[in-house]
């Protein structure tokens, strides 16, 4: 059985693999964002290149997957919906890769005192990616728990709008030049980005396990 | 002729491919969990290999309805049946073929005068109706269980796939095996006494007598029938009726091979009667209604909203119509094949009253006082005996049957080369075939004078009032190699 099962068990284990490198890419970003607010710059460089690593990883990890599960017409009921789902969540690290590499261009100099504020705006947005891909997990094998992950992924995307409006209200209140501020705001929106990324995934997802379900 | 003959059967038998492949594989392909080509091959090699291994010899299981006797007759009846069928799959309803075949059957029992087994009839109709309800009842049960224990073993989605898809594939071929053991039988069933074949020898390795070579051909019009024309009913089954996933389709499948075990399983009867307990009849259950009753019995558990109950009452209504259709499409054809082609499409049978008949009704314990009236004439067809005795004797329908079968004049010579001829030797066990090549030459006038004379040789031992399973099923052992005998034996008198 187990020789019969070795195909079903490969793919299995590069979907892990997969939810594995967006749940490492948002540990990443959360340590990179620490790197920067520390000025730990060439650590945080270093962040950013493990992710654009993770990224490809993940964009080579898809389109194995979507070309084995065409090529052998496996689950063909929930196929669409599984590559739908893998490529909605690739494209969440799409999403932290870009922010921590306009992070890199742009360099913004963040005033201290938002330091906490931007470190609970960013963890929010980590749960939320982190939630994700639980819920996903749970979608392939164990379907009445994806509800319990989207009620988490929702709550932390709420978390992160919250935190994040408190946040840019702060920014605005702050002595500092308009264009500055304009700069901090777009980098503010970036990390809250992220978790609304993750909350549309879930949106999906919820319509995807009522379908699946027998 | 008989080559003219056979195409009716062999159209049958593709009516048949086209109609109930559908049951077995519409739901594993409309859920794309198979190829309609993989599906196709593996229904091929199965239906192929279960006529072949295990096809019975002429049609048991309509009994007393199918007992069509002369060839053009047969061939009337299965193209009606057949032509039934192909308007039904034409409209992408999926048919029972049995019934089908029943109604161009009772077609042929009326265009010849036959009486019907309206008891018979009965049982069958009343069998439908429950084999639906409990194949409905069981697919809504596994339908729990199987949810039930999914949530509770957190098997990947993968791993679900691989596992449905294999069992798809085992139940449909379990079921491909057993549609062509029960089915080849209505296809050419009933030209095995005079199969055309001689004994084919394949590369010295074995040899293929005429009733396998009839089988294979039978088969291989079930497989042209599949590939040619099994798509409609397909989507019917798999997909129109209720969009079912790839567990539902399986659930369906594995709750129609439960109903059609529980109706055709010997042994679960036996078992059942050892017990004590109530049985389930043994008769033939349409297929098709039986994967459409667990088809329905899944959308009524997940709430009924997807099930299109327009297509269900148009899938009903076609279930009324093809055996009406097969009955008139019957008679028609009979009519036009007996008066325009001048074919015989029954045996002319005299029903004769005499001393001989009339001892013997009496040595069966059936009043014979009655028939003082009309004793020393002769009829020319059931239905003549049955008003004449309806209108002046208060016979029952069951004992009007055994009178008939009395007083049938049924000419019979033995001639043992015949069955060699034909390669049915086979069906019998060496006692028996010495026991009937003892009465060689011998003629007899009537069916049950051939019985007696069998009475009591070696491999012909009849059990009087048999009280178990077992020695009623040794008894229609028995009458199923005796009516090979009455089929191969009967000559026209002068």
């Amino acid at each position: 059985m187990a020789l019969l099962l070795k195909t079903t068990k490969f793919i299995e284990s590069q979907i892990d693999a997969f939810l594995d490198i967006v749940s490492d890419s948002a540990t990443l970003f959360h340590l990179a964002m620490e790197d920067y607010l520390k000025d730990r710059i060439g650590q945080f460089e270093e962040r950013l290149s493990q992710i654009r690593e993770n990224e490809q990883k993940a964009d080579d990890l898809r389109v194995g997957i979507e070309r084995f599960l065409y090529e052998r017409t496996l689950i063909p009921e929930n196929r669409g919906d599984v590559l739908a789902i893998l490529e909605n969540t690739d494209e969440v690290i799409d999403n932290i890769k870009d922010s921590i590499l306009q992070f890199s261009i742009e360099m913004p100099q963040i005033p201290e005192e938002l330091d906490d504020l931007w470190m609970q705006t960013t963890r929010a947005s980590v749960n939320a990616v982190d939630q994700l891909t639980f819920a996903v997990r749970s979608f392939f094998r164990d379907l009445p728990a994806v509800n319990n992950y989207i009620h988490k992924v929702y709550f932390f995307e709420r978390e992160a709008d919250q935190i994040g409006e408190k946040l840019r209200r702060h920014i605005f209140s702050l002595d500092i030049e308009l264009s500055r501020k304009s700069q901090l705001r777009f980098f503010a929106i970036h990390i809250e980005k992220i978790s609304d990324y993750a909350q549309a995934v879930c949106d999906r997802l919820a319509i995807y396990a009522i379908k699946r379900q027998l | 002729m008989i080559f003219v003959y056979l195409i009716s059967g062999l159209f049958l038998g593709w009516s048949l491919g086209a109609n109930d492949t559908g049951n077995i594989f519409g739901a594993a392909v409309e859920t794309r969990m198979l190829r309609f080509k993989k599906a196709a091959l593996i229904a091929a090699i199965f239906i192929s290999l279960g006529a072949i291994l295990e096809g019975s010899g002429p049609s048991q299981t309509l009994g007393r309805l199918g007992s069509v006797d002369a060839l053009g007759g047969a061939f009337t009846v299965a193209l009606s049946a057949a032509a039934a069928i192909t308007v039904m799959v034409r409209f992408r309803i999926p048919v029972s073929t049995s019934q089908t075949i029943v109604g161009a059957i009772i077609g042929w029992n009326f265009f010849s005068g036959r009486l019907t087994d309206y008891n018979s009839l009965l049982t069958i109709a009343s069998s439908w109706v429950i084999a639906f309800v409990l194949s409905a009842a069981i697919a809504a049960l596994l339908f729990y269980i199987f949810r039930a224990r999914i949530n509770k073993s957190k098997m990947h989605l993968l791993e679900q796939d691989f596992y449905t898809r294999n069992a798809l594939i085992l139940v449909g071929a379990f079921g491909a095996y057993s549609l062509g053991a029960n089915n080849i039988a209505n296809v050419v069933g009933v030209f095995v006494p005079v199969t055309p074949f001689k004994d084919l020898s394949i590369g010295g390795l074995f040899v293929l007598d005429g009733v396998q070579q009839l089988y294979i051909l039978g088969a291989m019009s079930i497989v042209v029938g599949i590939y040619t024309y099994s798509k409609k009913v397909m989507r019917t089954v798999g997909r129109d009726l209720l969009h079912l996933s790839p567990m539902t389709a399986l659930i369906a499948l594995l709750a129609e091979a439960i109903v059609l075990f529980l109706f055709a399983s010997r042994w679960l009867y036996n078992t059942l009667l050892a017990l004590g307990l109530p049985t389930i009849p043994l008769v033939p259950v349409s297929s098709t209604q039986v994967i459409v009753g667990a088809v329905v019995g899944i959308g009524l558990v997940k709430g009924g909203k997807n099930l299109k109950l327009n297509i269900l009452s148009k899938i009903s209504l076609g279930w009324i119509v093809a055996p009406l259709m097969a009955f008139l499409f019957s008679f028609i054809a009979l009519f036009i094949f007996q008066n325009v082609f001048e074919q015989e499409v029954r045996k002319d049978l005299r029903y004769s009253f005499n001393s001989v008949t009339i001892s013997e009704l009496r040595a069966r314990d059936i009043k014979v006082d009655p028939l003082s009236l009309v004793n020393g004439r002769s009829f020319n067809s059931e239905m003549e005996v049955y008003r004449q005795l309806k209108e002046t004797h208060g016979y029952s329908r069951e004992e009007m049957f055994e009178v008939l079968s009395v007083v049938e004049v049924y000419p019979l010579k033995v001639n043992s080369s015949l069955l060699y001829d034909k390669g049915l030797q086979k069906r019998f066990s060496p006692d028996q075939l010495e026991s009937v090549k003892s009465l060689e030459d011998k003629s007899y006038r009537y069916k049950w004078r051939l019985k007696q004379a069998l009475s009591g040789k070696p491999g012909w031992n009849f059990i009087e009032d048999p009280a178990t399973e077992q020695e009623r099923n040794h008894n229609t052992q028995l009458e199923a190699a005796l009516s090979i005998l009455y089929r191969s034996f009967y000559f026209i008198e002068s």
